[in-house]
């Protein structure tokens, strides 16, 4: 018997966006089954019908062998769902929180512990801590125990590792794999390509269409244009001669610390980027990369240790450095109700720039983007992938010395974070130093150097490949994995 | 039962664990009661008056004496004619000036007042004021002169309130607007708070009926609500010294209607509003602010244009304040506020079904 059988649904948003078109698929008993595709490309709302949050337009669909529309109830006592964001109250400590949704489905903690106990246990000596001060892996770990403690019959996870380090989101993964042995079916969606092949079968979703459902590989290599681009190819290097002048150094750190209260979240850093490099700075959750940025871009001082930015004190001068830096984050980008051309213009007023100059660099700046004839368009109506381009071009577009990224491709599909890069790579050949965080391990290839911290300190700085070489590994996710399970340090 | 009480408990915990919401709801009530009750009085005291001697002869010396033995008033300076009295109002250096012209013959005496009118509701206060005190008949007056009438003064008695405190007729407004406040905010903020956090959306996936998780949120914030409701009540009685004429059953029995009614308008809201900043925005402009205008609180609704007094007749808390009104000060009995208690039951059920019917199932 099929657990989930799905019959040509279609589903739109008022008369101009159709999120879903004629969508058929089934899922086997048992089986853990991947829906893939880039944004916007309809998954959330195929996981809310199936999970009877929304009404399809037309079709018909079964879970467990009850129709979504008019079985509802039944339905909703049988399966487990995670949306995207962290569904948790974060003000409830995680006992309290596991506790409340064993009774919210009719059971309790004791009688369902052995079904959530391979992963509760990871978390249950945090058991009095508020939900809201566990880390990303951590939150998903006991969402995911609140989503199985009434052991459902099916699990639906909505993009469940997003924004989680690559350690923690490979131990989900095997949980989520061992649960398959006890009969529970899996439905779930995500970017990581690692995570694509652990699925047994995948549907690739675009646009609302299922383009195409089969094994992950088979899927990856019909569609292999959206999920492995080419790789970019780098400008060889020029290996950095010994007799590179001190003043090419755009950032220069050494010894940074900074402690709140007893406890190290950067302990003792020491590193260097020349004029024009692509610095990876990669860490776990909870590594201490957030706090380090802070200091780098004046929004903190640090405890002691000493740093210069594009020449300034990072102590002393912080006003100069926010002027000669760009600066982009995944949460705080573009203001979603202005448009592309407004977001542009406050951005470069902020940064003084002349008005003569803010309307050719605005001109030449869409043209680049092929955005010229979305100038006029509320930010809001762009997808996420267009947002961050554009983000990315607003930040760099006062000409800074170094620009600073954090997480800039949290949750966006390969072909578009590819293009993404292209973008970085075109920055930095301008002379701009690019400073990025990333959970994409392949991203970190594409990096000059990187940098991975473990508890607070660096511990392997290098280039991609002579990391690889120092520890013997095959490529820079099974290097980041053996370094960060080294870290004694649990959660932030 | 049990998945009910998980509920409320998790519930309470929310509201305990924000200490600074705690703070401001229970502070707010204390601050307003304070505020209105010693600050922003409407009562008359120590009004500066000047008293115009020209014409002044042993029984209107004695009227004026009488006045300045009241509370209200206080004799700051005398002049000897109108005109210097006016220039002593001009230039602030007092609010009202008396002055008695000689009457008929035989006949009581005739008084002019002058009050500074920059604020016309005080002023008319004091000229009331002033002269129901000239006005009065004074006993060793009536023994010396038994011939004469009293002078055309009208006797005035005021009933329930006789010292005019203004307490007495904000309490029960402080009362409908406080619990309007925290029912309906509260309540819609806090629903709104799981849709925009996400977690509606797993509470919707699960068993739980969602009629159980509305009326679950909801208890807590009923608490809440007594709860304010008997600190108000015992600053009320013990502070502001605001009698407690009627019966304890019934106040809280009809607050308890009102608070419900209150309920029922929150969970409306937090169908419509989707972020929290929408049911904030709501609940202060679409309830509150009608309500604090419209509802008699500060303006009487009586002196309204008639537009105004058709919408002032849709506003809840006009009938429960004019219900607290009759019961706490006046001390009648359920019978007096039968019309208010009708009106108000038939609002609250009206409300908890619309709220009811238009609560989703599903998301949008």
């Amino acid at each position: 018997m099929n657990a989930i059988e799905v019959n040509h649904i279609s589903k739109s948003y008022g008369k101009r966006v159709k999120a879903l078109t004629d969508v058929s698929f089934t899922v086997g008993k048992g089986e853990v089954f991947g829906i893939i595709g880039p944004d916007g490309a309809g998954k959330t709302s195929l996981f809310r019908i199936l999970c009877t949050l929304l009404l399809p337009d037309s079709g018909t669909a079964l879970v467990d062998g009850f129709d979504v529309v008019g079985q509802m109830r039944e339905i909703r006592r049988r399966v487990g769902y995670m949306p995207g964001r962290f569904s948790l109250y974060q003000d409830l400590t995680v006992a309290e929180n596991l506790q409340f949704f064993a009774t919210l489905f009719g059971t309790t903690v004791d009688e369902g512990y052995e079904s959530i106990k391979a992963i509760y246990s990871q978390i249950e000596r945090f058991s009095d801590r508020k939900a809201g001060a566990l880390s990303g892996g951590m939150k998903q770990k006991l969402a995911l125990s609140c989503a199985l403690v009434h052991s459902p019959s099916v699990l639906f996870l909505d993009e469940p590792t997003t924004g989680v380090d690559p350690v923690s989101r490979k131990e989900l993964w095997e949980m989520l794999l061992s649960l398959k042995e006890r009969g529970i079916t899996i439905v779930a969606s995500t970017p990581y390509l690692d995570e694509v092949r652990c699925c047994d079968r995948v549907a690739f979703l675009s646009e609302g269409v299922v383009k195409g459902i089969g094994k992950p590989d088979e899927i990856l290599e019909q569609f292999k244009d959206v999920f492995n681009p080419a790789g970019i190819d780098k400008v060889a290097e020029s290996e950095p001669s010994a007799n590179d002048s001190e003043s090419d150094n755009v950032i220069e750190v050494s010894h940074l610390v900074k402690a709140f209260g007893t406890f190290r979240a950067v302990d003792d850093i020491s590193f260097t980027v020349k004029r024009g490099e692509i610095f990876g700075f990669l860490g776990a959750n909870g590594a201490g990369k957030t706090t380090a940025m802070h200091m780098l871009t004046g929004l903190n001082q640090p405890t002691s240790g000493t740093g210069r930015v594009c020449g300034f004190d990072i102590r002393t001068e912080y006003e100069q450095i926010k002027r000669h830096i760009g600066y982009m984050s995944q949460r705080f980008s573009l203001y979603e109700d202005l448009t592309v051309a407004e977001n542009i213009r406050l951005f470069a007023g902020i940064y003084g720039m002349k008005d003569a100059e803010i309307r050719t660099k605005t001109e030449r700046l869409l043209q680049r983007l092929d955005f010229a004839t979305h100038a006029d368009d509320l930010v809001a109506s762009l997808p996420l992938g267009w947002k961050q381009k554009l983000a990315f071009s607003v930040s760099i577009f006062h000409e800074p010395g170094v620009v600073f990224l954090d997480e800039p491709t949290g949750g966006v599909d390969p072909a578009t974070r590819r293009q993404f890069w292209e973008l970085i790579y075109d920055a930095a050949q301008r002379g701009i130093t690019v400073f990025v965080t990333t959970h994409y391990m392949d991203e970190a290839e594409y990096c000059d150097r990187i940098s991975i911290m473990v508890d607070g300190k660096i511990s392997a700085l290098g280039t991609p490949s002579e990391l690889k070489r120092r520890y013997d590994q095959p490529d820079m996710d099974h290097v980041f994995t053996y370094l960060a399970r080294q870290a004694t340090r649990s959660s932030d | 039962m049990k998945q009910f009480f998980s509920f409320v408990i998790k519930e309470a915990r929310h509201i305990l664990r924000d200490r600074r919401t705690m703070l401001i709801l229970f502070g707010m009530p204390i601050m307003l009661m304070l505020l209105f009750g010693f600050a922003i009085t409407t009562d008359v005291k120590n009004v500066r008056t000047v008293v115009v001697t020209s014409q002044m002869n042993a029984r209107t010396q004695a009227a004026v004496e009488r006045l300045a033995q009241s509370e209200y008033f206080t004799i700051v300076a005398t002049a000897a004619t109108s005109r210097e009295a006016e220039l002593l109002i001009r230039s602030q250096k007092a609010d009202m000036s008396i002055a008695a012209t000689a009457g008929v013959k035989g006949g009581g005496p005739r008084w002019q007042i002058m009050v500074d009118g920059s604020d016309p509701n005080m002023a008319q206060q004091w000229a009331t004021y002033a002269q129901a005190i000239l006005a009065q008949p004074v006993a060793s007056e009536a023994v010396s002169s038994p011939s004469s009438p009293l002078s055309g003064g009208v006797l005035v008695k005021l009933l329930y309130n006789p010292q005019m405190r203004s307490a007495y007729n904000f309490v029960p407004a402080i009362m409908g607007m406080l619990l309007m406040l925290v029912c309906a905010m509260m309540t819609s903020i806090s629903i709104v708070r799981e849709k925009e956090r996400g977690t509606m959306e797993v509470l919707l996936v699960s068993p739980a009926r969602p009629l159980m998780v509305v009326v679950a949120k909801a208890v807590p914030y009923l608490m809440l609500a007594f709860g304010i409701l008997v600190v108000i009540l015992l600053m009320a009685r013990y502070v502001l010294a605001v009698p407690l004429a009627g019966s304890l059953v019934w106040i809280v029995g009809v607050s308890l209607i009102y608070i419900l009614l209150a309920l029922a308008l929150g969970l409306l809201i937090s169908s419509v509003a989707q972020t929290q900043l929408v049911a904030l925005l709501m609940s202060a402009m679409v309830l509150l602010l009608p309500v604090v205008m419209l509802s008699g609180m500060l303006f009487p609704v009586e002196s309204m244009p008639t537009v105004l007094q058709w919408v002032s007749a849709l506003m809840p808390p006009r009938y429960y304040i004019s219900a607290m009104r009759k019961l706490m000060i006046m001390g009648t009995g359920l019978r007096e506020v039968a019309t208010e208690v009708a009106v108000l039951t038939s609002m609250t059920v009206f409300f908890l079904t619309v709220a009811l019917v238009k609560f989703k199932t599903r998301l949008e």
